[in-house]
């Protein structure tokens, strides 16, 4: 377990306060967050280029902090690669090793195995500037894991990179974590990249950690409203607690002047009567065809109205409803295999229902510029 | 005119300018006296004290401005910004300022006291050393800024994180990677001493066989009307010059390790 204890910086205007982050031993660790919410800075940190207020960093269970860089065993990979340009890819291989003075034969089968691994046998004698993206990738990474350091540090290495080279990149990440049990620290804004490579996610916006967990616990149970917006999530209707306690597993919440059960587990919080924001996956939204039966719990929630637009996303079709009477649009995604079966079209009448599993109840936060009801 | 052509003809016209200055000096050239002026006592001793104290002014310079120089591009501390703009100051000070702000220091209890504990610098040879360090310190500090500018710290980072100390990744990682931005920076400044007169003449003088650099002894030359002494000190002096700042450009455009 590395950790990160109350860890106090200002930068000018920004600043963070007491932010403590927990990383899994041999886990795939994400940081994720907007540009500028200090992903960068807490990455220094960690690695020792940048003096911090006060806080600790524990690895291993020893603190580490006032360690300089070289003597933490942390390997660090930047979004450019720094592959040292005047040395040879055996060299870059070999740099780590020779300066923490690791000559042994455990370190020598290590080496050859990650070259094997890596694929860049071929590649020893020949210098970075000669090298295709993906070759200097898996240099890079090689070099970063040649001296078996305690904690990888990955920032938005992939960022810049074209969309094969990307995937086939995070695919040699995933196969090289699953084989030799790192710990990784990966840096990134990419939510499609965290989602695929994250065993656990940790948000940070403006310097505060929002929300850590496992990846689909983040993705698909926010526990802020910031943290919903950052990852672009649609569906978010304001919503009030009515009753918080009293019949068992169950909150009352008040929405689009009805009232519906949810069940005490689908919600951020222990929540009191209060403002709510709801947050309803669209991809949980069911269209409803004519005569045909539904079961007991969607058929609570049975909303009449319109579609507005239909989008062709490629993958699926993103559907826009407005129920009748009510000023909010609901987004659904629909399969385009069910959307073909249903022969939808603009301006057609419909029925969606929603189970009240489907909501996830997040407070609404102190932030009155957040908008929430989507356009 | 279109705007390519106008700027290629501001550069043929400050071409020109300094080839016809150089040409100038032919028309009262005369072969024969060549080796002859080049060869006396006190043209050769000038050429060797220039060189000489040059070398040695550049390699305190670069003890000095490398390290001033990574502290600049690397590091921040309070009063950056003011050291940065001293540095300067030598390139826009007249050089005979700063020799006379030395000459001022040496009079002073401070540097009385240097000069008579420790080593004699007015009217001597370490008055040159120092005259011409002045004169390039700052602006090898400048140059070899940017040379260091240049070079990703990310580069630095990495290699720390790998395991190197601070000193281990500017040795086998920065000091590589600038070298040749580094090198370039020396010999410009190495140049700009073998042709500094102001400083060195109002701290040094401008004995002959003593402390007559060859600036100054064009300029003595001048001052008693001897033109074929003072043309082939030019020449020789303009040919130190030009073989540096050709070695330069040979430095700069070295092709990249493949």
């Amino acid at each position: 377990m590395i950790e990160i204890q109350d860890l106090n910086l200002t930068l000018g205007n920004f600043s963070m306060k007491n932010l403590t982050l927990s990383l899994k031993e041999g886990a795939f660790n994400v940081l994720l967050g907007p540009t500028g919410s200090g992903k960068t800075l807490i990455l220094e940190s960690i690695i020792g280029l940048r003096n911090f207020q006060s806080g600790r960093i524990v690895a291993a269970g020893k603190q580490i902090q006032n360690l300089p860089p070289e003597k933490r065993g942390i390997s660090y990979l930047p979004q450019d690669l720094a592959l040292f340009p005047h040395l040879t890819v055996r060299e870059n291989l070999l740099f780590g090793l020779k300066a923490q003075k690791k000559f042994s034969g455990t370190e020598e089968s290590h080496l050859h195995h990650l070259i094997e691994v890596l694929k860049i046998g071929h590649l020893l004698e020949r210098y970075p500037q000669g090298l295709s993206g993906g070759e200097k990738q898996r240099v890079a990474l090689g070099r970063a894991l040649a001296p078996s350091p305690g904690l990888l540090l990955l920032d938005e290495p992939l960022t810049a990179l074209d969309p094969a080279l990307k995937s086939e990149i995070q695919q040699l990440l995933i196969g090289l974590h699953h084989s030799m049990g790192f710990t990784a620290l990966h840096v990134t804004h990419d939510l499609e990249e965290a989602y695929l490579l994250g065993d656990d996610i940790n948000v940070l916006i403006d310097g505060r950690l929002e929300q850590s967990g496992k990846r689909e616990e983040v993705f698909l149970r926010p526990r802020t409203l910031s943290v919903a917006r950052f990852l672009g999530l649609r569906n978010l209707f304001p919503g009030k607690v009515l009753k918080a306690e009293g019949v068992e597993g169950f909150i009352k919440v008040g929405i689009w002047g009805r009232e519906i059960m949810i069940p005490s587990g689908h919600t951020a919080g222990p929540f009191s009567t209060e403002e709510v924001i709801l947050f309803l996956r669209p991809e949980e939204v069911m269209i409803l065809r004519p005569r045909k039966p539904i079961k007991e719990s969607p058929r609570r929630n049975i909303l009449a109205g319109v579609i507005e637009r239909i989008l062709d996303r490629g993958t699926h079709r993103w559907v826009l409803f407005r129920p009748t009477g009510l000023e909010v649009h609901l987004e659904i995604n629909l399969p385009n295999y069910v959307f073909r079966d249903l022969g939808l079209k603009e301006g057609q009448e419909i029925q969606v229902a929603i189970r009240r599993e489907s909501f996830w109840v997040i407070p609404f936060g102190n932030r009155p510029e957040s908008r929430v009801q989507s356009p | 005119m279109s705007f390519r052509k106008a700027t290629l003809i501001a550069a043929l016209l400050l071409f020109l300018f300094y080839i016809l200055l150089i040409f100038s000096l032919l028309n009262f050239f005369e072969g024969r006296n060549f080796l002859k002026v080049l060869l006396a006592p006190d043209i050769l001793f000038s050429i060797r004290l220039s060189l000489v104290a040059a070398t040695l002014a550049t390699l305190l310079a670069v003890a000095i401005a490398l390290p001033t120089a990574y502290a600049l591009s690397r590091l921040t501390f309070p009063g950056k910004k003011i050291v940065d703009t001293f540095l300067e100051l030598p390139m826009i000070m007249s050089p005979v300022a700063l020799g006379a702000a030395l000459l001022i220091f040496f009079n002073t209890r401070s540097g009385t006291v240097i000069q008579e504990k420790g080593i004699l610098f007015v009217f001597e040879f370490p008055g040159i050393v120092l005259a011409q360090f002045a004169t390039i310190a700052g602006l090898a500090a400048r140059l070899m800024k940017t040379a260091l500018d240049e070079i990703s710290p990310r580069y630095e980072a990495v290699a720390r994180s790998l395991g190197s100390s601070a000193w281990g990744a500017f040795w086998k990682v920065t000091l590589p990677l600038s070298f040749r931005g580094l090198v370039g920076a020396i010999i410009l400044c190495w140049a700009k001493a073998v042709g500094e007169f102001g400083a060195t003449v109002t701290l040094a003088g401008t004995m002959a066989f003593k402390t007559e650099t060859m600036p100054t002894a064009i300029f003595m030359a001048l001052a008693s009307a001897d033109i074929q002494k003072t043309i082939i000190l030019i020449l020789i002096l303009v040919g130190i010059g030009l073989t540096a700042l050709y070695a330069v450009r040979l430095v700069e455009k070295r092709p990249q390790i493949i």
